[in-house]
């Protein structure tokens, strides 16, 4: 049986759709809401411990990035009151809010996404992809893409040790990193197409993008929308159409 | 019934213009037979294979290829450019490529090469877990199938392929990633078809091939260098003494029990300097 993933669909258009139409005072509530699901709801479960790791690295990671933006935006913009947080460093007002506002949205945008990726499993996905009726090619494209993000973080580790083993110092400190990053780049390009293209070919040679036969398992019957899913879209839709004709209207 | 295969006068570019990867190879191997390729590495071995299993031509667009290939009833001029899969069957040298990564566990992963096909699971649910035992994976049925060791994957890449009956089972250099058991264990698989399918699988070491192969053919820079039996090929085994690994002659004198002092060992122990 595969599970039903549009009501997981739609509730990641319509933190998205809300990430554009509303300000950040709404926002912050709504990123609240993203990061108690996994804990909260078992259907937003990270689909296992690497990436309950990856998402609450992220979310740290996001956290950072996201002072970086405000600073940086009450740095440059310098209009608004003159707000003495940082010793030495002339902020203001309105850049701060433009900051918060930016940093809001690319928050909830990311973690919504993330939220989706990392309670369902890879091959949940493709099934439901599969048994949805896109034609296969389609299919294994995503495959081939969402193995690439899957085998990434090894990938880049892998690489790493292989450059420590020349004697490069990859792991001394963040500049070493940085620096070690770059040349990192063009392996982890090449490699990572390489194994794209000889994944494709072996799953043609499994016969995957043959025509199917009669007696093959067909598309699943489409079946109804759940409440909540036709709620979200239609909540999703509404908001979208205000926030147009508000934008358009003087 | 397991076809035969022959190729005339096949030779092969990767690009117009560029030495050829194939040149000039007429090859007929019997029906049935397990048949081993050897050669150094680029001597053009996994090309052939390829080009046997239908895939060359569609992922290298620009290629050139000469002469036809016959397998059973079916003759191909030109050389066929689509996957002949099922009746053509090729295991990649990477093990790890070939598993999808779709399906939660091993059993599953093989599942999914019926699916493609349209066969019905529920029938065949017999035929996978008799595949699963001769490989010796059965114990891997609810295992994800990323999460297995080197040996593991070959064996379950193998049953991906071999779940799909194909009259002709391509291997592209199969032992590389196996320990001694695993290898004994595929020589027994390679065994058990002998008969039902037309084998082929390249190799650069000739362990293997000693131990399983009924036919042989020998390729250097694209062209064949020896084609025939075992019996014949044991006898010119000293002509290949720069193609295969010195290390290899020491087993080989050993499996062939032959006296010392008789002249083809001489010429063995002469052309490889194993004195």
């Amino acid at each position: 049986m595969v599970p039903d993933l549009r009501p997981k669909l739609a509730f990641v258009l319509f933190l998205s759709v809300c990430a554009f139409a509303f300000d950040w005072q709404i926002l912050l509530p709504l990123i609240a809401l993203v990061l108690l699901f996994p804990l909260a709801l078992p259907s937003y479960h990270p689909a296992s411990d690497r990436a309950r790791h990856l998402f609450f690295r992220f979310i740290l990671f996001s956290i950072a990035i996201s002072g970086a933006i405000i600073v940086l935006n009450g740095w440059i913009l310098q209009t608004g009151e003159r707000v003495e947080i940082l010793p030495g460093i002339p902020l203001f007002s309105d850049g701060l809010l433009f900051g918060v506002r930016t940093a809001a949205r690319l928050l909830l945008l990311s973690f919504s996404v993330l939220l989706f990726f990392s309670s369902t499993p890879i091959p949940t996905c493709i099934n439901a992809l599969q048994q949805s009726g896109l034609p296969r090619t389609v299919v294994l494209m995503l495959l081939l893409t969402l193995h690439f993000l899957d085998s990434l973080p090894e990938r880049i580790n892998r690489i790493f040790m292989a450059q420590e083993a020349r004697g490069a110092p990859v792991r001394a400190g963040f500049i070493s990193r940085t620096k070690a990053f770059f040349s990192i780049l063009s392996p982890l390009l090449l490699s990572s197409i390489a194994e794209s293209v000889d994944r494709g070919v072996a799953l043609e040679l499994r016969g995957f993008l043959l025509e199917m036969a009669p007696s093959a398992k067909p598309a699943l019957p489409a079946q109804p929308l759940s409440p909540l899913t036709i709620l979200l879209l239609a909540a999703s839709f509404f908001i979208l159409v205000i926030s147009i004709a508000r934008w358009l209207l003087p | 019934m397991a076809p035969s295969i022959t190729l005339e006068r096949v030779t092969y570019r990767y690009a117009p213009g560029t030495a050829p990867a194939l040149s000039d190879l007429t090859i007929s191997l019997p029906g049935g037979t397990c048949c081993a390729i050897l050669g150094p590495t680029g001597s053009g071995k996994s090309t052939l294979v390829q080009l046997l299993a239908g895939i060359l031509a569609k992922h290298h667009p620009e290629s050139v290829g000469e002469g036809s290939l016959t397998i059973g009833d079916h003759r191909y001029t030109p050389l066929p450019n689509d996957i002949l899969f099922p009746d053509v069957g090729l295991a990649l040298q990477d093990p790890y490529v070939q598993i999808s990564g779709i399906r939660e566990t091993t059993r599953k992963e093989i599942e999914l090469t019926l699916e493609t096909l349209g066969r019905d699971l529920v029938n065949e649910g017999g035929n996978i877990e008799r595949l699963m035992h001769q490989l010796g994976i059965t114990h891997l049925a609810a295992r994800k199938p990323t999460t297995l060791s080197g040996g593991e994957t070959q064996r379950v890449a193998l049953a991906t392929i071999l779940i799909a009956n194909p009259d002709v089972l391509l291997l592209d250099e199969p032992a590389t990633a196996l320990d001694y058991g695993a290898q004994a264990n595929l020589k027994l698989i390679l065994q058990s078809l002998r008969g039902a399918a037309t084998v082929l699988f390249t190799d650069t070491h000739i362990d293997l091939p000693l131990e399983v192969a009924d036919y042989f053919v020998v390729l250097k820079a694209g062209r064949v260098q020896f084609e025939g039996n075992r019996k014949q090929f044991l006898e010119h085994l000293p002509d290949f003494a720069d193609l295969l690994p010195v290390e290899a002659w020491g087993k080989v004198l050993s499996a062939l029990k032959g006296d010392p002092q008789s002249p083809f060992v001489r010429r063995i122990v002469q052309a490889v300097g194993l004195l």
